[in-house]
């Protein structure tokens, strides 16, 4: 037969046990009860339990309150078994197994009620201290606290030696929950974490079959709990104030409650709440004690696995801008119309991060039209409206009568729905290879430095129209030179001028203009190299943020 | 960078200070965007502060010229310093803004144009 104790949770009074000693005995208010209740709203004659074989059932005596058992009312005499509640009026009555715990005075709830390895049945109703302790250690360990100690070291050991190999962030919360419900035995569990809003997201849930309703998860607990950091510990949801004025927590049915902060050190990521609703037990502060170190180990990993997924996006992201950046590199061209009377060369050497040059070279007849560009800003909006300028100028420019109608009709087509009111500063030209005409505008560009056959060198005059892009309505200008037999032309983008070295120091139209100085005769793509490589040696190894490009023509002799 | 603001004589006075790079100047953008969707509609950039301007920068004043151009408001530009004045120039810009030396100028100018 079960030897039960009974542990009372009098309303109006403090805790007290009472063995089940006696075939049969009766509780309630009348002080002629063999269990006299302070609870003023108990019936005189309550309820009974009596003994019958090996069982011992609870009975109700017509009380006005029903008597209930774990939450059903008790409509017929109900056999009790260690983890039962009893519910009188307000009054609660917890069946204990043998050797439980004494009841520390004045508690009201949270007790370890203590059970052993009698027990039958449900998981719902064992109480948490048998999780604690396995029969191995239990049998070893006898002082409750000492017991539970070591059990929980146990468990902690268990949790780290999990969350110690690869785990995927979906595993991870997997495996905290599954370790919660092992020891915990909570009904339902979920964690929740952060998201970069601020708001919270259901990560992972779990329920036992047969639970039923939502998950349980407010404003209000989150506030304490994800955001102050606090573990927290309801006994009585229904009723507990703090929550019961929480606007989406669902009350019904709900009595225990047990949650944790997912702390680690830059703040918490979330946090793992567990309800029990047919609990036999509520959670007590050693539930709670055990789940905020989970928690808190989960947490640490958490932290891990959200910094390594950051690393993957932004290694992702990267490859798409190198992506983006091969794209752009492909469109430009790397082969120069080649005629007697003319050499042309161009090259784009791209910044670390995307940016926005462009250079185009188009043969008409006796012409060859050229851009050199730059978009403002950096990216992949940079690099979009490079693209769009490139093709829109090798579409526009051949038939058109002058550079500057041709730089009117691009900037009309980039200037519409240009939200962003991105542009792009440009020089352009026309040159008629057998004259030597030039005709060219400036769009908001550096000047274009001119080599002459004599060694001399100059900016190409005439005036600064705005950049493309900027403005809808404008008439671009066209200014004309003629080039002498074995004079140059230099076009480049601020990359060049503007090179950094590690002093902090700028190549400077100056250090440009040096080099032009120095070369001679040579031939555009040696111009173009040479340029290159003394911005490279300027820049050393500090990292450049703008692209370089530099367009060289030389022009040789008219037909 | 740093953007103070204030109003006076039914003009928003915005003057950044710093530099205005790529990345200040979406700063700058979205507090220019957030004063004109609130309704401002006369808008007054004081460059003073302003050590350094790149084309990001040049953007943003573009974009707030457009922005106040339809329907018809008013942005003015004053206390250019040379760089800023530069760079304005060599984009090709200058033309495309109302620029006037001081703030009181160009207060002045938005109550005229009232």
């Amino acid at each position: 037969m079960n030897l039960l104790r009974l542990r009372i949770e009098p309303a109006d009074g403090v805790p007290f046990l009472r063995d089940l000693d006696r075939p049969e005995l009766v509780l309630g208010r009348s002080s002629k009860t063999d269990v006299v209740i302070n609870d003023r709203f108990l019936s005189r004659v309550h309820a009974r339990i009596v003994q019958r074989g090996d069982e011992w059932l609870l009975e109700d005596m017509g009380s006005r309150n029903p008597t209930r058992l774990n939450g059903q009312p008790v409509m017929s005499p109900s056999a009790l078994k260690a983890g039962d509640v009893i519910l009188l009026a307000e009054s609660r009555v917890i069946v204990e197994g043998p050797g439980g715990a004494v009841a520390p005075p004045a508690d009201t709830a949270g007790l370890p009620a203590q059970s052993d390895d009698t027990l039958r049945g449900s998981t719902i109703f064992r109480s948490a201290s048998t999780f604690f302790a396995p029969e191995a250690v239990a049998a070893e360990v006898k002082d409750p606290l000492a017991r539970s100690l070591a059990e929980r070291l146990k468990f902690l050991n268990e949790v780290h030696r999990a969350l110690a190999g690869p785990i995927t962030l979906e595993a991870l919360l997997e495996l905290i929950l599954e370790r919660a419900f092992a020891h915990l035995q909570p009904d339902e569990g979920a964690v929740f974490l952060r998201r970069a809003d601020g708001g919270f997201d259901r990560a992972a849930s779990r329920r036992l079959p047969g639970a039923s309703g939502d998950l349980l998860y407010s404003r209000r607990l989150a506030e304490e709990v994800a955001d102050k950091g606090m573990a927290a510990l309801v006994t009585d949801a229904g009723i507990d104030e703090r929550f019961a004025r929480a606007e989406s927590i669902v009350v019904s049915g709900v009595r225990s409650l047990v949650a944790a902060p997912l702390l680690a050190s830059e703040g918490s990521h979330g946090m793992i709440v567990l309800s029990a609703r047919q609990r036999a037990r509520p959670f007590g502060e050693e539930d709670m004690e055990l789940l905020a170190a989970l928690a808190s180990a989960a947490a640490l990993r958490i932290r891990n696995l959200a910094l390594a997924e950051e690393t993957a996006q932004r290694r992702l992201l990267d490859k798409e801008l190198d992506l983006a950046r091969d794209i752009q590199m492909g469109m430009l061209p790397r082969a120069f119309p080649t005629s007697p009377e003319l050499g042309i060369a161009a090259t784009l050497r791209p910044a670390r991060t995307v940016g926005g040059d462009l250079y185009d070279v188009v043969e008409e007849g006796p012409h060859v039209w050229f851009i050199v560009g730059d978009v403002s800003g950096k990216g992949v909006g940079a690099a979009l409206f490079m693209a769009v300028t490139k093709t829109l100028f090798r579409a526009i420019a051949p038939g058109e009568a002058s550079v500057g109608a041709a730089l009117t009709r691009l900037n009309r087509e980039l200037a519409r729905d240009n939200e962003r009111s991105m542009f792009v500063t440009a020089f352009a030209a026309r040159l008629d290879r057998p004259s030597g005409t030039l005709e060219y505008t400036n769009a908001g560009h550096s000047p274009t430095y001119r080599l002459e056959a004599g060694g001399s060198i100059g900016t190409l005059p005439g005036p600064v129209d705005p950049a493309l892009g900027a403005v809808e309505e404008h008439e671009y200008r066209t200014s004309v030179v003629r080039l002498d037999p074995g004079d140059g032309l230099v076009a480049y983008t601020d990359g060049v001028v503007e090179a950094r070295n590690a002093a902090g120091g700028e190549l400077a139209p100056a250090g440009l203009e040096a080099y032009l100085r120095g070369c001679g005769d040579a031939r555009p793509e040696a111009i173009v190299r040479g340029l290159v490589e003394k911005v490279e040696e300027f820049a050393g190894e500090t990292p450049q943020y703008d692209d370089v490009t530099v367009l060289a023509l030389r022009y040789r002799a008219g037909a | 960078m740093e953007i103070s603001e204030e109003r006076g004589d039914g003009a928003m006075v915005m003057a950044p200070s710093g530099r205005l790079d790529s990345v200040t100047s979406n700063e700058l953008e979205k507090h220019v965007v957030a004063r004109i969707d609130a309704g401002d509609r006369r808008l007054v950039l004081d460059m003073a502060g302003v050590e350094y301007i790149s084309s990001a920068g040049l953007r943003v004043l573009l974009m707030a010229a457009k922005r106040l151009k339809d329907p018809p408001a008013a942005l003015v530009l004053c206390g250019l310093g040379p760089s800023v004045r530069t760079v304005l120039e060599l984009a090709g810009f200058l033309p495309l803004f109302v620029i006037v030396p001081a703030r009181k100028d160009a207060l002045a100018r938005l109550r005229g144009g009232a």
